[in-house]
């Protein structure tokens, strides 16, 4: 039998075992249904608030409707009109939350009329149908003057409005996108990666392991254990990643950048470098304990570079994309998980950066494989206390 | 053939094996006898590549052995364990398939088992819900699933009632009349005597006496000699350098002897001096055998004699 079929055996047995568990699958489906919360509830929120409901009582005077909505429409605001046939009409409704304010003007505008609420005033309703009813008012009266209503529109004309440094297309979309990357590799590197050391250090603590090794070599049995926990991770990942696509298009909030599936191929990509990187390595650290408070304790020095990575894209990356920590950081292969599919959302690396940064990571990964197996088999047998990571190598010696 | 050759094996300053020779044929059954410590676990382990000896070599149909000779053999270390949140069928296939089944294969060897043993209504019970004794025959199952050319099993009898006792019993006399060589460590040495043809006894990383137990029994010095004289106190028999008295209350005498005593002579003493009521000779028990052979300092037990 192959050391291929071996490895493979392991690994499917990981994802049958673990992927069919109540955990993964409640944990999978509870943080879906979060995620797409996350875009459809403030959507929802935001809909609610988008037409507020005015009330106006007939006769009113000409062109109010169209006042009102133009005045809100200068102070990004949405306003739907509902008239009542009479005062009495329009009080019922207010009463009834069918319309936020209710506007009653004399229809030749002889006085500003009033404009009631429920139970306390809106300051932008109310400086939206104030300056309406003003600017009426004024028409009428110039216009009784004789005063000519184009020049008079033209008079009224708003500035034009302009921004001098604005914002480039999508940059919000990607800025966005290169957080919740780093924060989905981090998430799913720390799960996943923990995941493989529990599994190491129970099969240690059931015993098992020895009849495992009776037919698995150390390097089979770790490289299996980590290519299984990891495709049970990318599935969590897809689905999270598809989720998240999804309800982003379905409420329209969020306009998607070009970047957006280039940014989604990275983070599949650095999802399962950084995963295996750092699952490699809590894997021996899990072979070197005996108990699950060892692994814990001995997995710390991984956690903080993983920690520190996380900080290094959240703080130095994202802030200058190009500079030389990001340059630098791009290079080293613990924290390129991170910073490479970040800068690419943000579309300040080449593609040069990226093949190598790949290249130093996946070699760093065999390094990780040859000295992991070996210090795996030294140290797998070993049931009493944490064993020192030089004593696990030397006892694996020819 | 197994053929364990000149092993050693150091932990630091502890010497776990100290140039180990024995072998073990297949069909037959050898106890591995030794104290707590004498080298018997790293021995196994050896054999399975868990341990890498320092020096020496274990050999099966006379090549050195790899991985892929040793997915021909099964094991049953002394610690045991499965994995405890796996189905018993799925546990018994996964092991199945590691050591070179197919998937269907597997399968079916593994409910093979489950039904031989009596758990086939468990196959889809999760290990841990099994009870004690019904997970010590899963740990069986799954060292035999495979149909194993050599069978290795670690303390198999510890921790057993005498109910898995027989099933153990019972299991490894039937492999080896398939022609399957048995190698299993033991410290019961009654259950030994019971089950075994061979022995290998290991002391201090070194194998002290090995061979069929009928031969190390005839080629030890020691002799039993019971005798009853009824009607007399026993001091008939004088004093000997070659007998030594074990037990005495009245007529009745236990007696440790030379081989070589004559007997004729002790018969015709013992006639003399009264009604003569039992005489036993017999070759020592295999307990004693072992007792005499892990003795310090280290005695060479065979060759001890002229």
């Amino acid at each position: 039998m192959s050391r291929a079929r071996s490895i493979w055996l392991v690994a499917r047995r990981e994802v049958f075992e673990r992927g069919r568990s109540r955990g993964f699958i409640f944990s999978v489906l509870f943080t879906t249904v979060i995620i797409i919360a996350s875009f459809i509830i403030p959507a929802l929120i935001i809909g609610d608030q988008a037409a507020t409901r005015i009330g106006v009582v007939e006769p009113a005077p000409d062109g109010i409707e169209t006042a009102i909505t133009a005045t809100a429409e200068l102070l990004d605001q949405e306003v739907e009109i509902v008239t009542y046939p009479d005062r009495e009409a329009g009080a019922t409704a207010l009463a009834d939350e069918q319309v936020e304010a209710l506007v009653v003007v004399p229809g030749n505008l002889s006085n500003a009329g009033e404009l009631l609420f429920r139970e306390e005033a809106d300051p932008t309703i109310q400086g939206i149908v104030s300056s309406a009813i003003a600017g009426l008012r004024v028409n009428a009266v110039l216009g009784e003057a004789g005063v000519d209503p184009t020049a008079l529109a033209g008079a009224q004309a708003p500035p034009t409005v302009r921004a001098i440094e604005p914002p480039e297309e999508g940059a919000e979309a990607q800025f966005l996108i290169a957080n919740i990357t780093a924060v989905l590799i981090l998430v799913g590197v720390f799960s996943f990666g923990f995941t493989v050391l529990t599994g190491v250090v129970e099969e240690k603590q059931s015993r098992v392991v020895e009849v495992v090794l009776s037919t698995v070599l150390p390097r089979d049995l770790l490289m299996g254990k980590v290519l299984g926990i990891g495709v049970l991770g990318l599935v969590q990942l897809g689905v999270f990643v598809i989720a998240g696509l999804i309800a982003a298009s379905l409420t329209q909030e969020f306009q998607l950048p070009p970047t957006t599936s280039g940014a989604a191929v990275q983070l599949v990509l650095w999802f399962s470098l950084g995963y295996t990187l750092y699952s490699t390595a809590l894997g021996v650290l899990g072979a070197l304990a005996s108990r699950m408070e060892e692994a814990s304790n001995a997995s710390t020095p991984v956690t903080m570079v993983a920690m520190a990575s996380y900080f290094v894209a959240i703080f130095a990356v994202l802030s200058d994309p190009s500079g030389v920590v990001a340059v630098i950081a791009t290079f080293v292969p613990f924290s390129a998980p991170m910073v490479v599919p970040m800068r690419a959302a943000l579309g300040a690396i080449t593609p040069v950066e990226i093949a190598v940064s790949v290249a130093i990571t996946v070699a760093t990964i065999w390094v990780l494989f040859v000295v992991g197996g070996r210090v795996y088999s030294g140290a797998a047998l070993q049931t009493a206390g944490r064993m020192r990571l030089r004593d696990a190598w030397r006892s694996a010696g020819e | 053939m197994l053929e364990i050759i000149d092993l050693a094996k150091r932990y630091g300053n502890v010497v776990a094996l100290d140039g180990a020779t024995f072998t073990a044929r297949p069909g037959r059954i050898v106890g591995f006898l030794g104290p707590n410590g004498a080298g018997k676990t790293t021995t196994m382990r050896c054999i399975f590549g868990l341990a890498r000896p320092d020096h020496g070599e274990v050999r099966w149909a006379g090549r050195p052995v790899d991985r892929v000779t040793r997915l021909r053999f099964g094991y049953m270390p002394e610690q045991r364990g499965l994995y405890p949140r796996m189905r018993v069928g799925e546990q018994l296939s996964y092991f199945g398939q590691q050591h070179g089944l197919s998937g269907k294969a597997a399968d079916a060897a593994g409910r093979g088992w489950l039904e031989r043993l009596g758990l086939a209504d468990r196959e889809k019970s999760k290990l841990e819900e099994l009870s004690h004794g019904n997970q010590q025959r899963i740990q069986l199952a799954t060292a035999l699933v495979h149909e194993p050319e050599l069978l290795v099993l670690d303390e198999p009898f510890s921790g057993l009632d005498p109910l898995g006792t027989a099933t153990m019993t019972e299991v490894v006399r039937e492999r080896a009349a398939a022609g399957v060589g048995v190698l299993f460590s033991s410290h019961q040495l009654d259950l030994v005597e019971d089950v075994c043809e061979d022995v290998v006894i290991i002391a201090r990383g070194r194998i002290v006496a090995s061979g069929p137990i009928d031969e190390l029994k005839a080629a030890s010095g020691r002799r039993h000699l019971d005798i009853e004289v009824a009607g007399t106190d026993g001091a008939w028999i004088g004093s000997r350098p070659d007998v030594q008295v074990l037990e005495h209350s009245g007529g009745r005498m236990k007696l440790l002897v030379d081989d070589r005593v004559p007997l004729d002579e002790l018969l015709t003493a013992a006639r003399t001096a009264g009604e003569l009521r039992q005489f036993s000779y017999q070759p020592p028990r295999l307990s004693e055998l072992f007792m005499e052979a892990v003795a310090e300092p280290a005695p060479e037990p065979e060759e001890a004699r002229p």
